[in-house]
């Protein structure tokens, strides 16, 4: 995705707006990243380009939490230890 | 069946779609079917080859509507066609943004705007019940056939109020019963994958419209589904089997499906 689209961009759940955005890889577009609800820490992979805004009953934990392991060190420790709808801390 | 039961069933049931280059909805099926419903030989040339899975009822007046600079959300992009279609319109001043829940139709999408190098629009994998656009942001939303595939439409309807900006308008096109169709058709998840299962009766999807706070909502355009393209679709030919109906009931139950093209408005007050 490209930045400019965080400007419309809110959270399924909440319709939060503005959302933040933290880029891990870059080419011509973000190819992975994070969305953050600041309001209700929902977390959103950016993965090959695409934001993935699923409400949580969609979303898969055997996909997600790969996602956020692999990229902990760059994602805020709150949403690490207490993200939704997955987060680290067991 | 349950909500959610049924949203996963058509999930799935279009990840495969997509994946086989199969099709879905029982409006028929590829291209030859999406020049019948109304888009020119043109404007099916100009779109990456494989953005049109002829999934769609036909939204090419909707698309005509389109003016320079805006700002367009097509809700159930699939592949991408009209999506493609609207960024044309739209020009690199405005923008157009699909949302599609099946992560296989998202990756089409991609792979096909990559091959054209669209710069004004953009896929993101998202539910149409719940979109994750901010409030009063979009001038125009489209959608092709897919509301009836959701067992929510009056969220649906809402969420599309919402993403609107005052003033915004909403052109659809859609599946909708001139008559109720039975249980047993109803019940049947193929059946929804076809499209028949979860379509409104008219006057209750307008009222849903309504309901929303849309004013001026206007059926355009009116068009029975003809029978020789539905039969000639793969999932309508596998549910037909599944239940083991004649033909002659077959045809029973697809005659009180009409295409509808419907426009609504949201106030600008």
């Amino acid at each position: 995705m490209r930045p400019k689209l965080m400007e419309i961009l809110a959270c399924p759940i909440d319709k939060y707006h503005p959302l933040e955005l933290h880029v891990f890889e870059e080419k011509d577009e973000i190819t992975e990243g994070l969305i953050i609800c600041p309001k209700c820490q929902r977390w959103y992979p950016i993965r090959e380009e695409i934001p993935e805004m699923l409400p949580d009953e969609l979303r898969k934990e055997n996909e997600d939490l790969p996602f956020l392991k692999k990229w902990k060190n760059q994602i805020p420790e709150k949403i690490v230890k207490e993200g939704k709808p997955f987060n680290l801390t067991h | 069946m349950k909500e959610e039961k049924v949203r996963k069933m058509v999930r799935e049931g279009y990840g495969k779609i997509a994946k086989a280059e199969k099709c879905g909805c029982g409006c028929g099926c590829g291209s030859q079917v999406s020049k019948q419903i109304g888009y020119t030989s043109d404007e099916l040339r100009s779109v990456p080859e494989g953005a049109d899975l002829g999934l769609g009822c036909g939204n090419p007046t909707a698309l005509a509507s389109l003016r320079e600079g805006e700002t367009v959300i097509d809700l159930g992009s699939g592949a991408g066609l009209d999506c493609f279609l609207a960024a044309k319109k739209v020009g690199s001043a405005g923008r157009v943004i699909g949302v599609d829940m099946t992560p296989e139709m998202l990756d089409k999408a991609r792979a096909n705007c990559r091959k054209s190098g669209y710069k004004n629009v953009e896929f993101r994998l998202g539910e149409i019940e719940n979109l994750p656009i901010a409030d009063n942001t979009a001038d125009v939303v489209i959608s092709n056939c897919v509301i009836n595939l959701s067992p929510e439409k009056q969220r649906v309807f809402n969420e599309a109020f919402r993403v609107l900006k005052p003033g915004g308008r909403m052109l659809i096109s859609d599946m909708v019963l001139l008559k109720p169709i039975p249980e047993t058709v109803k019940k049947s998840v193929l059946g929804y994958i076809a499209c028949v299962s979860g379509a409104e009766m008219k006057t209750e999807y307008l009222k849903l419209i309504a309901n929303a706070g849309f004013k001026e909502v206007h059926v355009v355009e009116e068009t029975p589904l003809s029978a020789e393209l539905v039969f000639s679709d793969a999932t309508v030919e596998a549910m037909i089997k599944e239940m083991s109906l004649t033909k002659e009931l077959a045809e029973e139950l697809v005659t009180p499906v009409v295409s509808v093209k419907i426009s609504a408005t949201k106030p600008s007050e």
